[in-house]
């Protein structure tokens, strides 16, 4: 914006081009300026058009633009008329009723020197323009007027805008005329080419300026230097410092910043740290031991299969923990041990349970912390892990086979369903989600089991954000965690905070860093 | 997880009580299921299941749900059933096979396309979710009025008989033959992969009623003009095949069929006599203050008892006030493992939105080190002008050949099942994300400078599970003129921020993946932890790129005190 209390200073070089392209009016092309003004192209566009636009009275853009130009035949008719106007002009002048076609062309040939190509092509443009008819009654061909003033057509009407320019864009032509442009494009008249236009028009604020806001100078200068601050000359100087249009976006830099993801799990661990949770990280290459079996995951449990998770062939099996711990693993598995459960009544396998994989949820590091539980330990026990976790899946928009996992889980004695859901509140509010919902849900490791939604302002939706429960009996016993003592734990999937963050439409962009998009992102 | 589309009118008729769709859109969550899409011109809600609610695969099953919901009917759900007097005789040599089988009779059937479909999503769902792809359990349905009992389920040789097999019915076929060439016995073949002998059902005449888990004989095929039904279910586990006939057969009811029991009798055990279907509920005790102490509330034994009634089980009092009896439908397979159980089904009853959130305040937030250094070194970096990456942990043994390094299935992770040749190994290092993401924007506009701080993954043989994790820095920079002072620049700026630029040396070597003279290995104190260097030129041609790139990677394990649980 410019400022109006205080006078704009300008080169007075440049306020007499400020005035030209006052009465341009429409966009110019830059180089038919600098011809125009007979200044060189590079100096009035770095001097005058660059100074223009920094004080945002002028603004040039690049466009690419299709552009028609007069061929050399056309401009012969600029002022005489289409081929087919001339012949008629000869053909009424006379005023004659009717003319032998063969007799015409040779007369034609004299008088307008046309060569016979032209002569044809005219008659026929005649013919279709109706301005004439034919006959071959007398066995051989005839004309004759067919309309006594006949009006300009649109090939004609074209050819008139160039009495001004010698090209145009496409754009420019009117729409009614774009058809009339390939016709003649077709008679060779103009050729087609695309060029790239720098325009240059005014903008609203240099069209209105008057020289009442403007303070003309001679010579302008674009820096207060240090010399001059040293010298003291630049008291003198001061009012001839080039006007900025301070508005106006600076020049792109590359600059250091952090990944969106960096920041939006930063902020997440913030949330957990506020609320008196600490971080625990573990094994990405897991054991399906942690990963499935101490999470009461029945061992052909489908979620187990190859085609959901990532099994690996180097490390290929792994260290189980000590025989005590897999021996109740296995009691809960095959009957349930002395955890009260029924068990799911099958042969426990060790071999199964040793398999390496990469780990499907960070839910398997939980379980880690829950095997250094002493009697030691004081409650609550409030942990969080925020990791990456993988599944077997084909990308595409929505889907990855490796993604971040949040997972929050607080140890105490007789935690209820009831503290869970005041944990969810409290954790979702301070993410930002005012309402939250709990509904019945299914885990195979927590009973009872919740689905949580909550309401996105920002996309005026509610939105499912993940699981939460509390650990069934036969995934805490085993580690010495027994009631009174529960284990309330919610988790949820960081990309999906990040998608509705970061309004992402595509998942894949998280990981791919598209460095445009990086630089430019908000978060 | 599993789908299914309910109809508005039909569930209306189930439920006997008029339904709007978004009322009903609203109430299904509170037993339990997903909402997945609503049609309002169509009047259909298309609903996902937990898979661990098999009962819910028809609409009959929700309906039952529902009416509990809507206090139209509560308890536990009533069946009647007959008794009937079909038998099947069991041979003790399907034992070693698959020992379990179970069945019914369904008499008067009227099916109209609808409750057609219900059934095979019933059977699909079953199949699945309880039968583990019918190694568990496996349902045949059967046209009764062309079969005649008793039956017997024994075994056969794989090419002792001969029958005219479902979908295959041109010409007759021995078991070995179907599982070689009938599309069901190839697909199926390997739950019978060691089975000298293979489980059949014949019937009095010694026609095959079914080869399970494959297929069933064609003579007994359902068509419209089927009027009752014999029902097979066979299987290795008992409990499943046992809930299989109860979901299945509790629709059957629903849907206005009569039932009628089978006798199931072992050869050696002639007198256990099994009826099926039995609908007689399952039974838990549970506790009063148990259940109030987990779901943080105080109700009274009527209260608990009317929770429960809501969602169709039933309980009573007991001489201890603080035990109930609770009775649990016959097709409910989810609710009778722990007594966690029923305090979920005492929540749903009482409903979750009308728990009141409890925040209870205390504990000390902790930071975890290898999260502080990480952020510290990211503030470093970003403070030079870095823009951060974030890349797979997923990589491809493609990539380390671009960069010039040798794959050794021996020393690196290697991916047993990759999806793609696009991962099937784990980033050793983190320079293969940086230098894609290189590839990936060279049209971006330059010069780039980049880094990314995340775990890397290592074979490590000491470890339990085989492998480490590792914290690494990586930085590249990217231009007309990048080379080794201006990373290395990086790199001091780095270590003099850090107070530690006095402790790192660097080492020249040879190393594939930098130019020679221009490379060497960091050194901090006598402990090696990464390498600097300009990027070879053969490996900056690899990524499909034609610029000068520099880089660093470091090790950031010796910098804080790690802690893994």
């Amino acid at each position: 914006m410019v400022c109006i209390n205080q006078k704009i200073t300008i080169k007075t070089e440049h306020y007499q081009i400020l005035q030209k392209l006052k009465k341009i009016k429409k966009p110019v092309e830059a180089r038919e300026l600098s011809e125009k003004l007979k200044i060189p192209y590079e100096k009035l566009m770095s001097g005058a058009i660059f100074s223009l636009e920094q004080i945002g009275l002028a603004k040039f853009q690049e466009e690419e633009l299709e552009v028609i130009t007069l061929t050399k035949e056309a401009k012969n008719y600029l002022d005489s008329g289409l081929p087919e106007r001339q012949i008629y002009d000869v053909l009424a002048k006379n005023d004659r009723k009717e003319v032998k076609l063969l007799d015409f062309s040779k007369e034609i040939e004299e008088q307008l020197n046309f060569p016979k190509r032209l002569f044809f092509v005219g008659i026929s443009k005649m013919k279709k323009n109706k301005w004439i008819m034919s006959s071959k009654a007398m066995g051989y061909e005839q004309i004759f007027i067919n309309n006594e003033s006949p009006e300009k057509t649109e090939e004609e009407q074209v050819l008139d805008l160039f009495k001004d320019s010698n090209s145009y864009s496409l754009l420019e032509i009117p729409k009614k005329l774009q058809q009339a442009v390939n016709s003649i494009y077709n008679r060779k008249l103009v050729t087609k080419d695309k060029k790239i236009l720098r325009l240059v028009e005014l903008t609203p604020n240099g069209k209105k300026i008057t020289e009442k806001e403007l303070q003309l100078i001679d010579e302008e200068i674009n820096l207060i230097s240090s010399e001059m601050l040293k010298d003291g000359s630049w008291k003198e100087k001061l009012p001839n410092l080039k006007s900025y249009e301070v508005n106006a976006l600076g020049p792109n830099m590359a600059a250091g910043k952090y990944h969106p993801l960096t920041v939006i799990i930063n902020e997440v661990r913030e949330v957990f740290h506020s609320m008196g949770f600490e971080e625990i990280k573990g094994p990405i290459v897991e054991e399906a031991f942690f990963n499935f079996d101490c999470l009461y995951q029945p061992q052909d449990h489908p979620a187990r299969e190859m085609q959901d998770t990532f099994y690996l062939k180097n490390p290929a099996e792994g260290k189980l923990p000590k025989k005590k711990v897999v021996e109740i693993i296995k009691k809960t598995h095959e009957n349930g041990g002395n955890t009260g459960s029924t068990g799911w009544g099958y042969e426990w396998s060790e071999e199964i349970a040793k398999k390496i994989l990469l780990r499907t949820h960070t839910t398997a590091t939980t379980i880690r912390r829950l095997s250094h539980i002493t009697k030691k330990s004081k409650f609550p026990m409030k942990v969080f892990c925020v990791d990456r976790v993988f599944r077997n899946e084909s990308e595409d928009r929505t889907h990855l086979a490796q993604f971040m996992q949040i997972d929050g889980i607080v140890i105490g004695e007789n935690l209820s369903l009831s503290d869970l859901i005041g944990q969810l509140v409290e954790f979702y509010k301070r993410m930002g989600f005012e309402k939250v919902v709990t509904r019945p849900g299914f885990f195979p490791y927590t009973e009872p089991s919740m689905e949580v939604s909550v309401y996105s302002k920002k996309l005026g939706a509610w939105l499912e954000m993940g699981g939460s429960g509390i650990f069934r009996p036969e995934v805490t016993y085993a580690w010495g965690v027994k009631d009174p003592v529960r284990v309330l734990a919610w988790g949820l999937g960081l990309e999906r905070l990040a998608q509705i963050k970061l309004k992402l439409g595509d998942i894949r962009d998280l990981y791919q860093s598209p460095i445009k998009w990086l630089r430019e992102v908000s978060y | 997880m599993p789908s299914l589309t309910l109809k508005l009118d039909r569930l209306e008729k189930l439920v006997g009580k008029e339904l709007k769709i978004d009322d009903l859109e609203y109430d299904l969550q509170w037993i339990g299921l997903d909402v997945d899409d609503v049609n309002k011109e169509e009047n259909e809600i298309k609903i996902e299941y937990d898979p661990n609610r098999p009962d819910y695969s028809s609409p009959e099953g929700i309906a039952r749900s529902l009416k509990g919901y809507y206090e139209l009917e509560i308890g536990l759900p009533e069946f009647q059933i007959n008794e009937g007097t079909e038998k099947i005789n069991v041979d003790p040599k399907v034992r070693d096979i698959r020992p379990f089988v179970v069945g019914a009779i369904v008499r008067n059937i009227d099916l109209d396309e609808d409750q057609i479909g219900t059934l095979m999503n019933i059977q699909e769902s079953l199949h699945w979710a309880l039968g583990r792809d019918r190694k568990k359990v496996a349902i045949g349905i059967h046209d009764y009025d062309q079969v005649k009992g008793p039956y017997i389920y024994t075994t056969v040789k794989p090419d002792g008989v001969k029958f005219r097999p479902l979908h295959m019915e041109a010409y007759e076929m021995t078991p070995k033959e179907i599982l070689e060439e009938h599309e069901m016995g190839i697909r199926y073949a390997h739950l019978l992969k060691d089975a000298e002998e293979y489980p059949i059902i014949y019937d009095a005449e010694g026609k095959v009623v079914s080869l399970p888990p494959i297929i069933n004989g064609v003579h007994t095929t359902v068509t419209d003009k089927t009027k009752n039904l014999l029902l097979d279910l066979t299987g290795t586990d008992f409990n499943a095949v046992n809930y299989s006939l109860n979901i299945i057969a509790s629709t059957f009811a629903d849907m206005g069929a009569k039932l009628e029991t089978i006798d199931v009798i072992y050869d050696d055990k002639p007198d256990e006599i099994l009826k099926v279907p039995d609908f007689s509920p399952q039974t838990m005790q549970v506790h009063l203050d148990y259940i109030n102490s987990y779901l943080g509330l105080k109700l009274s034994a009527l209260e608990i008892i009317k929770c429960l009634k809501k969602v169709r089980l039933d309980a009573s009092k007991t001489k201890d006030k603080n035990i109930l009896n609770v009775k649990i439908p016959a097709y409910r397979c989810d609710a009778v493992m722990h007594e966690v159980d029923i305090v979920e089904e005492v929540a749903i009853g009482y409903g979750y939105q009308n728990l009141t959130p409890v925040v209870k305040e205390g504990g000390f937030g902790k930071y975890h080190p290898a999260e502080v250094f990480a952020n510290k070194s990211r503030s470093i970096m970003i403070g030079a002008g870095c823009l951060e990456m974030v890349n797979s942990t997923l990589s491809s043994q493609k990539d380390y050949e671009n960069l010039g390094l040798k794959f050794n299935e021996k020393e690196q992770i290697v991916l047993l099942n990759p999806v793609s040749e696009k991962f099937n190994t784990t980033r050793a290092n983190l320079l293969i994300g940086l230098m894609k993401n290189l590839a990936f924007n060279r049209s971006a506009e330059k010069p780039f400078r980049l880094f990314e701080v995340g775990d890397i993954l290592l074979i490590d043989k000491n470890r339990d599970v085989g492998a480490r994790r590792e914290l690494h820095l990586s930085a590249i920079t990217l231009s007309e003129s990048s080379d080794f002072s201006e990373i290395k620049s990086l790199l001091d700026h780095y270590f003099r921020t850090l107070g530690l630029l006095d402790k790192i040396d660097i080492k020249p070597i040879s190393h594939p993946t930098f130019v020679e003279g221009r490379t060497g290995e960091i050194y901090y104190g006598k402990k090696k932890i990464g390498q600097i260097g300009e990027i070879y030129p053969q490996v900056i041609l690899n990524f499909g790129l034609n610029y000068p790139i520099a880089a660093f990677e470091i090790n950031l394990m010796p910098f804080f005190k790690d802690h893994e649980e």
